[in-house]
């Protein structure tokens, strides 16, 4: 059995290690090599390779933004320099991760994991995805979302972000010019957004003080926030209490 | 600075109950000791200590203005006699005056008023005296605690920007990175990987023996810019680009030491990291009579939504020149199109402590 193989790092020497010690895998063959983000994206869409190796700090798209744009993951071995939230992610669970430099024995036994995890057939996607989920509990607040739609990938900064709208299984986020779907739960961003100004006004919104246009009665009993784009949104008691201590009123 | 007497109720309080007191004691020696009349011994008392209540707190206004230094000592001394002077006739002729109009024609008291007058010239200079130097020991002790309060904020910002420095020199992507290509290079070309281990290793030594305080030459800090930027090239080939162009007698001009290496780290970090086209960082730097003049530019994406930077490298280097050279000009940034510039200008300064 073969695995087709994609090396994904903006550094050349980076690459050529990979290179180097693959050499001696006759189980693997390289199929591609890219230096970014968005190119391995493409590269892994149109490939279909059964592994790849991942750089997490690249330009444009991070190797953990591409990880989670994918629908169909394969194995992964990442590689970092440094990374003081991934180091403690990584311990915790991942198919492999590798820290740079790595030396030969460490990197033939990430690979010989990969092998063996391929020619399991019913191989668990799982190892990455949980590794991804930990390495969101991160203390730091999103500065970015990836979200892709059916023919491109964009990235999000969130400061652009109007507001955030449950929709079934997935978060609409609606920024000035468009919409984004994202497979997240309103859960996920309300820890992940920086309270201070990203308000969990109901069950369904979460939104951005910034874009507040003014708030005002929806009926009787409720209140409403007006955002600076048009958007009426419908807060809630509790969402209205929070509301009104993040904005001092 | 305030007026101390009127700083708050307390020295109020203070300064006219002291008056009282002296009032109090001398209507006393008048009254009970003289025998003088009740209105005689107060109306001596109340005119006497009232006008010197009040010249003692004009005094504040002398004293605030006669801080000696090294260089004006006797002038201050002679200012100070003359105020005396001044001050000791308009205390004693008033109220000689006015109270001679008012009770000259009781002998006894026209004769104490003529008698009294030495004494009343010595209390005059005694009174002179001690709230002169109690107006010097606050001036001095209010001054010697804005010394102390400077001097902690300063020595704060220093270990602070040192904090910074330390952080910001052992970036540990850039290391860690440099040790993986040079992992790659004992493979694909082991000449060029004992090259970069020396440079590493020069540029960690300049970074270590950092003192944000001290100053060298543009030349020294100009080879560990080219040394950091010789390693990142390694790293991403003809991505990174870099040009400098010296224009007049740069080379000898004292900078801070790694003043300009944040700004290169920053135009990596923005730029080459962020980037997937070529990034070429320049700069320009030129010698003006009393300046040297650095422009630094690079191309960057504004598109990029990199991840925000702490601010930190710009925060630290502005504040770093404010303490060195005690002013908050010196350094510029503007954004064009896709380039972002870096505008410094470093006047010229005696350095006692360079180092090499």
């Amino acid at each position: 059995m073969i695995l087709r193989a994609i090396l994904i790092d903006d550094e050349q020497p980076a690459r050529d290690v990979v290179k180097h010690y693959l050499k001696d895998f006759n189980e693997i063959e390289i199929i591609g090599e890219v230096a970014d983000g968005f190119s391995g994206l493409k590269a892994i869409q149109e490939l279909k390779p059964d592994l790849v190796f991942l750089d997490v700090q690249m330009p444009k798209l991070t190797g953990l933004e591409l990880l989670e744009l994918l629908d169909q993951p394969p194995l992964i071995i990442f590689s970092t320099a440094y990374d003081q939230y991934a180091i403690k992610a990584f311990e915790m669970n991942a198919i492999d991760y590798l820290l740079k430099p790595y030396s030969k024995e460490r990197f033939t036994q990430a690979v010989q994991k990969a092998i063996s995890q391929a020619s399991n057939v019913n191989r668990p996607a799982q190892p990455v995805h949980n590794l991804v989920k930990t390495l969101d509990e991160s203390p730091e607040f999103l500065q970015r979302i990836a979200v892709k739609s059916r023919h491109k990938v964009s990235v999000v900064p969130v400061e652009e972000i109007i507001f955030l709208e449950a929709e079934g299984d997935y978060v609409m986020l609606h920024t000035k010019d468009a919409k984004h779907l994202k497979e997240k739960t309103m859960k996920y961003f309300e820890s992940h957004l920086d309270p201070g100004q990203y308000i969990r006004i109901h069950r369904s919104y979460i939104v951005n003080a910034k874009f507040i246009d003014r708030i005002e009665y929806y009926d009787k009993e409720n209140y409403a926030v007006l955002m600076k784009n048009g958007a009426k949104l419908r807060a809630s008691n509790t969402g209205y209490k929070i509301l009104k201590q993040v904005l001092n009123m | 600075m305030n007026h101390p007497i009127f700083l708050n109720k307390k020295s109020i309080s203070v300064y006219f109950g002291l008056w009282i007191l002296i009032a109090g004691i001398h209507f006393s020696i008048f009254y009970f000791f003289y025998g003088f009349p009740i209105e005689i011994s107060m109306a001596d008392s109340l005119t006497f200590n009232i006008l010197f209540c009040i010249i003692g707190i004009l005094m504040w206004y002398i004293v605030r203005y006669s801080i000696p230094d090294k260089t004006n000592r006797t002038n201050i001394f002679i200012n100070h006699l003359t105020f005396l002077a001044l001050i000791l006739v308009i205390w004693n002729g008033l109220p000689y005056l006015f109270l001679n109009s008012l009770f000259g024609s009781f002998k006894p008291y026209r004769e104490l008023l003529n008698i009294s007058i030495p004494y009343r010239l010595i209390s005059g200079t005694l009174f002179y005296a001690l709230l002169g130097m109690a107006y010097y020991l606050i001036i001095y002790y209010s001054d010697l605690q804005e010394k102390v309060k400077t001097e902690s904020r300063l020595r704060e910002l220093l270990k602070e920007s040192e904090l910074n420095m330390l952080k910001s020199q052992i970036n540990p992507h850039f290391l860690f990175n440099s040790l993986n290509s040079i992992s790659s290079l004992t493979i694909t070309n082991p000449e060029k990987a004992r090259d970069m281990v020396i440079k590493l290793s020069d540029f960690l030594r300049y970074s270590v023996s950092t003192n944000i305080s001290r100053f060298t030459t543009f030349q020294n800090e100009l080879a560990n810019i080219k040394r950091y930027l010789e390693i990142e090239k390694v790293r991403f080939g003809e991505k990174l680009q870099f040009e400098f162009i010296l224009e007049g007698p740069c080379k000898d001009h004292k900078i801070p030491l790694m003043l300009l290496q944040p700004l290169f780290e920053n135009a990596i970090k923005h730029g080459v990291y962020e980037s997937t086209e070529q990034v070429k960082i320049e700069m320009d730097c030129k010698y003006i009579p009393g300046y040297l003049e650095i422009i630094i530019w690079n191309d960057f994406d504004p598109n990029a939504h990199a991840r925000k930077g702490t601010g930190l490298g710009l925060k630290n280097i502005r504040e770093r020149l404010r303490l060195l050279y005690k002013t908050d000009t010196l350094l510029r940034t503007s954004v064009e199109g896709t380039k972002f510039f870096v505008f410094l200008s470093l006047p010229n300064i005696e350095i006692k402590e360079t180092i090499d």
